[in-house]
């Protein structure tokens, strides 16, 4: 029947294990793991030997091959020396695995099912074959060096969130960044300038018609020419503070 | 709370040691060490040498026990082997075969 098993933390199991179920290992297991049902290795766990099953989501130790007929899903924490296969291989910001790598079968709900798992690494594999590479770490890899590009473009309006870039980056899709600079801009400069644009600003409601003062337009154009004049105010005003 | 549970239809071949309370409902073959209560379920086949402080059978076993604290066999249960254990019951309808040493 399908039950589940637990090997606690305290227990080490020298031997094989295998049957029908579901497996959760918090403690030790030297040898073979071979079971129908998902095989949950904790934090704590070590397995030294193959294991297999179903889903297999690993957060401690294998010395191994891990055999996945659903899933293999490497938790932060991993660490696993082996080869992995599976339909879906998800390997986690901060797991560790030195192995062979192998994705078959069919990964189509991968990118819908897998939660925050092996967001940055499925879709990576996903496109197939040609993610395969012999090096794990080179996967890892591919997330960090894809945020930055979008990152840079970040960085230039919003000061404050540098932060941001490598981790958070590709999760925050493109549409959101361009909204806050702009009025995090309008703020930010006529702050800078000192009180007096605002009031400029309030004041040509009232007089609206008059073509002197371009002031409606104001908010629009000033951007540009302000950058420099940002600088320089800015320059000024920390040479003052310092002074 | 059970510390380690073998479930029915999972087959261990090999040494179970540790120092938490184990409880079997499958099936396992070798040797069971642990400091702490041993449960052979109704369901569990075990061939095996037990020690801990603790056993109850419901299911069956087949292999020396020591116990520090006793053994219960319960009904239904069967076991064959050596027992050494300060208490030992055996209760209606189970069935054993072996030497009993309660001198411990």
């Amino acid at each position: 029947m399908a039950e589940s098993s637990v090997i606690g933390a305290g227990t080490i199991v020298s031997g094989h294990i295998r049957g029908e179920g579901s497996l959760e290992i918090f403690g030790r297991v030297e040898g073979d793991v071979s079971v129908t049902g998902n095989v949950v290795i904790g934090p704590a766990g070590r397995v030294r030997g193959n294991v297999s099953g179903a889903e297999l989501r690993i957060s401690g130790q294998v010395q191994g091959d891990l055999r996945g007929t659903l899933a293999v899903l490497l938790e932060s924490g991993a660490r696993v020396a082996g080869d992995i296969s599976g339909p879906r291989v998800g390997i986690a910001p901060g797991a560790l695995a030195r192995g062979h790598v192998q994705t078959d079968g069919e990964p189509a709900a991968s990118a819908a099912r897998e939660p925050a798992v092996a967001r940055a690494a499925a879709p990576v594999r996903a496109p197939a074959p040609a993610a395969r590479p012999l090096t794990p770490p080179a996967r890892i890899a591919p997330a960090p060096v894809a945020a930055p590009v979008p990152a840079k473009a970040e960085v230039r309006a919003p000061l404050p969130p540098p932060a941001r870039s490598e981790a958070k980056a590709p999760l925050a899709p493109l549409p959101a960044p361009p909204p806050q600079p702009l009025p995090k801009q309008a703020p930010l400069r006529p702050e800078v300038r000192r009180p007096e644009p605002p009031r400029v600003a309030s004041a040509p409601p009232q007089a609206e018609f008059t073509p002197v003062r371009p002031i409606k337009p104001e908010p629009r154009r000033p951007p540009p020419p302000v950058v420099p004049v940002i600088s320089k105010g800015t320059k000024a005003k920390k040479k003052k503070s310092h002074d | 709370m059970a510390g380690t549970v073998i479930g029915e239809g999972l087959t261990i071949e090999g040494d179970i040691s540790g120092d938490e309370e184990i409880v079997i409902h499958g099936n396992l073959r070798g040797r069971l060490t642990t400091t702490d209560a041993v449960t052979v379920g109704g369901t569990a086949v075990v061939g095996a040498d037990i020690t801990g402080a603790s056993l109850s059978v419901a299911g069956q076993v087949t292999g020396d026990v020591t116990a520090s604290e006793r053994v219960d066999i319960q009904a239904g249960g069967k076991l064959v082997g050596d027992i050494k254990a300060a208490r030992f019951t055996i209760a209606d309808g189970a069935s054993f075969k072996g030497n009993v040493d309660m001198e411990v």
